[in-house]
């Protein structure tokens, strides 16, 4: 499986041109580390900071010193919110690749209009992320679209409660994050070797086998990719749960948020986000290695 | 020195001046002024600009929270804020406001009796009134029958036909209401009693929303909505077969006021700026441009009956009385209020 993926030069060519390049990776490589760590490292330091000071009365963080923001996130409240929220992210990350890989699968084999159908997919991206979750709002409230043409064809008498729950949440989510599967799926189908497919043929798989015990470990690394991609935002989005979600569910992303903007407890919301990130590096570690490795 | 040498210093010295002048004309008198959105119709800010020769800098928030969270570093380069009353004796506190020399308000004269010593500020120090509003229920006139008060929230009539703002103030708020209690209640047995109370009506509403939801009650979607004053005759003003209910039990009543902070060199522009808002007839275009409630009285007096169309803004005292101005969220259950916040959303 090793050479499908494997890009020509990867090796390297000899031991002198090695450290050559090596010079030369790190003087690349340099401004951009520089960068990250400024921009990067340096707020998620004072983030972290944050987690151990105390709140101000009116936001912001004083002294003294405590471990009592780390102690709260032990408290069922919270860890029921967090529960949940991976639920979301892990429901939403499934249906994206239910449906993201036969959309990659379909695009990889459409030929000419492979360019168009990308196009398409990356299409959304073009308008502000806000105004489409707006939109959805317009189809799905009850004098929204939806209803309007179902009433109108007789085939409602009610308007369906289509938003303002759990499922138009998903909808928002997955509407949003589909993209992100779909690229790296389609990028991993595209390298895939042909030639596996038609010996696979001729060695009597039906179609079906073919997609099941080739093209599907083969493309591997883009649904381990693209499921990391859509995961991690769904875990912390807050825009959706509530504009969709009407504010009557509590995601972790819309606690955090909470913290640092109505309840004014910087130290608070600074733990929960560093928790988060916590777990999802944990959860992570392994994939990432998985990934690198296919 | 050489000839050569000396064109080139001219020309350097011709670009430092074109880069100075440049510099000059950005440093003429400037103000920055940060406000809640939709709160001074542009034009009035041009006319500022214009008969002051003061360019302001104008930017917008949509939260006490938020306008704290930028100018809380002391050093955040505005120079005028609008926070509304509860949010004054917190910002004094904090050091961030600067005491204001009324002596240099001509037009101070023009607020009303009941803004000129109020209860936030009696002597104001430290702010000048400028709108105010009430929350209270914004509904379908199609709506039979129409609510009243809180309490018809808490029924089922309007299942899944109306919504509660996204505020734990005043959600809370309106539960103490019903229970007989004051919006204000703030001791621990009143928040975990509004909490269960809320509770109780989350199954009936619809959602928790702030003022996006005017779309959906100008559309029909939602039938009945708790929102503020302000929020709500924009909805009726786009739809006439709206109306508002001040609730029965009593609501919460607030105000907010231009104030200067403390880390502004320019104090004295800023008090030529909240001078020009006092103005009479700057204040009653304010009003006719925003729809807001004026807490000047001259304004008022120069809308004259225009306001009597507006009963949603400028209710009659009887109804007014029934308000109660909300109060500072009380330090040491702010923690509380907050968690039983989270366990309301997320039950």
């Amino acid at each position: 499986m090793q050479p499908a993926v494997k890009q020509p030069g990867d090796q390297g060519a000899g031991d002198a041109s090695q450290t050559a390049n090596s010079g030369l990776r790190t003087l690349f490589l340099t401004p951009t580390a520089a960068l990250l760590l400024a921009l990067l490292g340096a707020p998620l330091a004072i983030v972290l900071a944050y987690t151990f000071r105390t709140r101000g009365t009116y936001g912001g963080v004083t002294a003294p010193w405590t471990l009592e923001n780390w102690q709260r996130l032990a408290d069922s409240l919270y860890a029921g919110i967090l529960f949940n929220s991976f639920a979301v992210a892990a429901v939403s990350t499934a249906i994206c690749l239910l449906l993201g890989f036969p959309l990659a699968l379909f695009i990889s084999r459409a030929g000419r209009r492979r360019g168009l159908y990308l196009h398409l997919v990356i299409l959304p991206f073009w308008t502000s992320f806000l105004v489409r979750t707006y939109a959805w709002m317009f189809l799905l409230r009850d004098t929204g679209l939806i209803n309007t043409v179902l009433f109108k064809l007789g085939l409602i008498s009610q308007p369906l409660p289509l938003l303002y729950n759990y499922g138009a949440v998903l909808l928002g989510l997955v509407y949003t994050y589909l993209p992100f599967m779909v690229l790296p799926v389609y990028a991993t189908l595209e390298r895939m070797d042909r030639t596996l497919l038609e010996a696979a043929a001729d060695l009597g798989a039906r179609p079906l086998q073919v997609l099941w015990r080739v093209v599907l470990p083969l493309s591997k690394p883009g649904l381990w990719a693209g499921s990391i991609l859509v995961f991690i935002p769904c875990l912390g989005a807050f825009l959706i749960p509530d504009l969709l979600g009407g504010g009557k569910t509590i995601l972790v992303g819309t606690l955090v948020q909470n913290q640092f903007t109505a309840s004014r407890d910087w130290p608070f919301g600074s733990a929960l986000s560093m928790a988060l990130m916590g777990v999802v590096l944990l959860l992570m570690l392994p994939l990432t290695r998985k990934s690198a490795s296919l | 020195m050489s000839e050569a040498k000396k064109e080139k210093m001219n020309r350097r010295t011709l670009l430092l001046g074109v880069a100075g002048a440049a510099a000059c004309g950005g440093r003429r008198l400037r103000l920055n002024v940060l406000n809640w959105s939709v709160y001074i119709p542009p034009e009035v800010l041009r006319q500022f600009e214009r008969e002051s020769g003061i360019h302001l800098r104008y930017s917008v928030y949509e939260s006490n929270e938020e306008m704290l969270a930028r100018v809380m570093s002391g050093n955040s380069g505005w120079d005028v804020v609008f926070p509304t009353h509860y949010y004054v004796q917190p910002m004094r506190e904090m050091g961030l406001l600067a005491r204001l020399d009324t002596r240099r308000l001509k037009h101070l004269d023009n607020l009303e009796a009941s803004f000129s010593r109020p209860v936030w500020d009696s002597q104001l120090e430290w702010c000048i009134p400028y709108m105010w509003g009430a929350t209270g229920i914004l509904y379908n006139d199609r709506l039979a029958p129409a609510p009243t008060g809180w309490s018809d929230l808490w029924l089922d009539r309007y299942q899944g036909r109306f919504t509660m703002l996204d505020d734990p103030v005043e959600v809370f708020g309106a539960a103490l209401k019903t229970l007989g209690r004051p919006w204000n209640g703030q001791s621990e047995s009143d928040l975990r009693a509004a909490k269960v109370q809320a509770l109780r009506q989350k199954p009936l509403l619809r959602a928790y929303m702030n003022a996006e939801v005017r779309d959906q009650v100008v559309s029909g979607d939602v039938a009945a909505a708790q929102l503020w004053a302000t929020t709500a005759q924009q909805a009726i003003d786009a739809a006439p077969h709206l109306r508002f209910a001040y609730p029965k039990e009593g609501f919460g009543l607030y105000a907010d006021n231009a104030a200067v902070l403390r880390e502004s060199r320019r104090l004295d522009l800023a008090l030529r700026f909240i001078d020009f808002l006092l103005r009479a007839d700057v204040n009653a275009s304010i009003v006719r441009g925003c729809r807001t409630a004026t807490a000047n009285g001259a304004a008022r007096v120069l809308l004259g009956t225009e306001l009597n169309a507006l009963p949603t803004l400028y209710p009659a005292q009887e109804t007014l009385a029934r308000g109660e101005w909300m109060a500072t969220p009380t330090v040491g259950l702010q923690r509380l209020r907050d968690r039983l916040w989270t366990e309301l959303k997320s039950a």
